[in-house]
């Protein structure tokens, strides 16, 4: 990190210079005043005050709340359900973020370099990505009806395909919400991979032509090496996002059948905002988040060594 | 692409066309497949909603209606129980002030921790590269019992005020004021420039594109998003048009077209939008991208 931008050097020599820079310098906080407060107000503060939440038996109604200590958290751990909800979340997020890395990667492999109409595909694949949630909802529901939807339509009345009910059985439904999302977000990874691709210099893919690598090994050798830093980038992202999916289980399955395709934040939102238990569903954040930290912590950990090359 | 200036070998020249030829077919055909799975489900959309009602369950799909109409639409408008324009009116208004204030603040302290000296200002900004590691899921009831304190739930402020706290535009701005040579500066401030208008008037307009893209992606985040406005917004009437569709979608187990035709009024505009802006769009995906890392 650079740290210093000014040309003018610090006086280090005589304390009162130095106490005349520092106050020199008092006015910059405003420029970073504004944004601070409302930082410090909507994301620092909520942070700690969760997790305080989280210890209360925290009624909204009620006018003094009841402390019950780590009670939430000893109901959370023996709860099966939450359990449930947690390992299929997990399971949606590592089927979307798979999916979308190699497909974004290996599409972006393709539309490095222009050729007639490599803009049109790319303005193309970003553009579910520009729709709303709730129209990606009102689409899906209809696309993947067992009776009327079109994937049916294909598969079972074009192609002779058993009927298979995508958002009815608890099998299908996690993959199919996870196919959903691909749909709708692969174009980011995408545009980004892009941009990570251009970076890397063509005098490497030029060497290895000359040595007589096939385009496999070039991708091996050199794309997946030198991405890297663009796929830690991405993963990260990807990982944090998808982790905390709500919209598309809440339209398009309601969380069923069952509890087959509720997710965390789906369930964080329903204790809280249906049956307004706000301690336990600060519980139930502050463990999601816990995991994520965690996560991500490992995943900057395993990806930054094979960074370094 | 380097295939003109071949004076020496014209059959060089033809070569490399055909090269190029070759290589967009072979590409096409690989993308073909997956064009079509993109645009299918928004061809669906926009057929039934302009599908008739009664032809809405006819198999096969009707891809082009018959008859087109415009009945959905007008249901849609004539339900006041429904009042959608008001909810894409308020999309606009949320959307637009949300994103004054974000680039605003976004590029006031990007400024500042790019271009100016003060005392803790890397510990700061480390709390806020550390504060994007905190999912958003926590700060959710926090956020939720705050606004209902401060009796601002059902208002635009309890969506604004929260979106004020975003802390990406702030590395994406940074890394944009970086690049401002300092002799710029140091020319205004012979001429006696303030730091505020040395940082309004001299380094403001050098971002213009990152502010483009800022712009862009935050009003894109607020007119799409759905989970907070669903949230804190209860009267139907100060709905934003996300909530809206949810409304409409809930209703709609009858009248299938009628949630259609919602999706296609919510989608249409921001996909011409997208049209018009896919260039500056694209490019500052690639840019924000990689100010990520």
């Amino acid at each position: 990190m650079t740290t210093t931008t000014l040309p003018r050097p610090a006086s280090k020599d005589s304390s009162p210079s130095k106490w005349k820079d520092i106050r020199k310098q008092l006015p910059n906080y405003l420029f970073i005043l504004p944004h601070f407060f409302f930082f410090t107000v909507f994301l620092i503060y909520p942070i700690f005050r969760g997790m305080q939440i989280s210890l209360f038996d925290w009624k909204i109604m009620l006018k003094e709340q009841h402390f019950i200590g780590l009670a939430n958290f000893e109901a959370l751990l023996k709860d099966k359900v939450f359990w449930q909800i947690m390992r299929q979340t997990g399971v949606f997020m590592v089927y979307t973020v798979v999916v979308n890395v190699i497909l974004s990667l290996l599409v972006a492999t393709g539309l490095k370099h222009p050729f007639f109409g490599s803009n049109f595909l790319r303005v193309l694949f970003y553009a579910p990505a520009i729709l709303s949630v709730s129209v990606l909802g009102i689409v899906g529901i209809r696309v993947w009806d067992t009776q009327l939807g079109i994937i049916n339509y294909f598969f079972t009345t074009l192609l002779g395909g058993p009927r298979i009910a995508w958002l009815g059985t608890p099998s299908n439904v996690i993959p199919v919400l996870a196919v959903t999302t691909v749909w709708w977000t692969f174009g980011f990874p995408m545009l980004v991979f892009i941009a990570g691709l251009q970076n890397i210099p063509d005098h490497l893919y030029e060497a290895a032509k000359i040595d007589g690598a096939n385009p496999v090994q070039t991708f091996r050798f050199i794309t997946i090496p030198l991405i890297m830093p663009t796929m830690l980038f991405v993963v990260v992202t990807q990982f944090i996002a998808h982790m905390q999916v709500f919209a598309q289980p809440y339209i398009i399955s309601g969380g069923g059948p069952g509890n087959a395709s509720r997710t965390a934040v789906m369930l964080l939102y329903e204790t809280a905002w249906k049956f307004f238990r706000f301690g336990y569903a600060s519980a139930i954040a502050v463990v999601l988040a816990a995991v994520m930290i965690v996560v991500t912590v490992i995943l900057f950990g395993v990806m930054r060594r094979r960074t370094q090359y | 692409m380097d295939t003109t200036a071949a004076p020496v070998g014209k059959s060089q020249f033809v070569r490399g066309v055909q090269k190029n030829i070759y290589r967009s077919v072979f590409l096409w055909l690989l993308f073909l497949p997956l064009a079509i799975v993109v645009i299918i489900p928004l061809l669906y959309e926009t057929s039934m909603a302009f599908t008739l009602e009664a032809n809405q369950l006819n198999f096969p799909i009707e891809w082009i209606p018959h008859p087109i109409s415009i009945s959905n639409f007008s249901h849609i408008f004539a339900d006041t129980t429904l009042p959608i324009i008001r909810w894409f009116g308020n999309s606009l208004l949320v959307a637009i002030v949300g994103t004054v204030i974000v680039v605003f603040l976004s590029t006031l302290s990007g400024y500042a921790f790019a271009r100016l000296e003060f005392p803790g200002r890397s510990a700061l900004f480390s709390i806020l590269l550390f504060s994007l590691m905190i999912p958003a899921a926590v700060t959710l009831i926090p956020s939720f019992l705050l606004l209902r304190d401060f009796k601002l739930l059902d208002t635009y402020a309890a969506i604004w005020l929260p979106a004020a706290a975003t802390v990406t535009g702030i590395f994406l701005m940074r890394q944009h004021f970086y690049s401002i040579p300092n002799e710029l500066e140091d020319a205004a401030r012979v001429d006696g420039a303030g730091r505020f208008r040395i940082y309004w008037q001299v380094c403001l307009p050098l971002v213009r594109g990152a502010m483009v893209a800022l712009s862009i992606f935050t009003f894109l985040g607020l007119w799409n998003d759905l989970f907070w406005p669903l949230i804190v917004l209860s009267n139907r009437e100060t709905l934003t048009l996300p909530v809206g569709l949810l409304v409409i979608q809930q209703g709609s187990y009858i009248q299938r077209g009628l949630a259609f035709s919602g999706a296609f009024i919510a989608s249409a505009p921001a996909l011409l939008f997208y049209a018009i802006f896919q260039n500056k769009i694209i490019a500052g995906i690639t840019t924000t991208g990689m100010a990520g890392q």
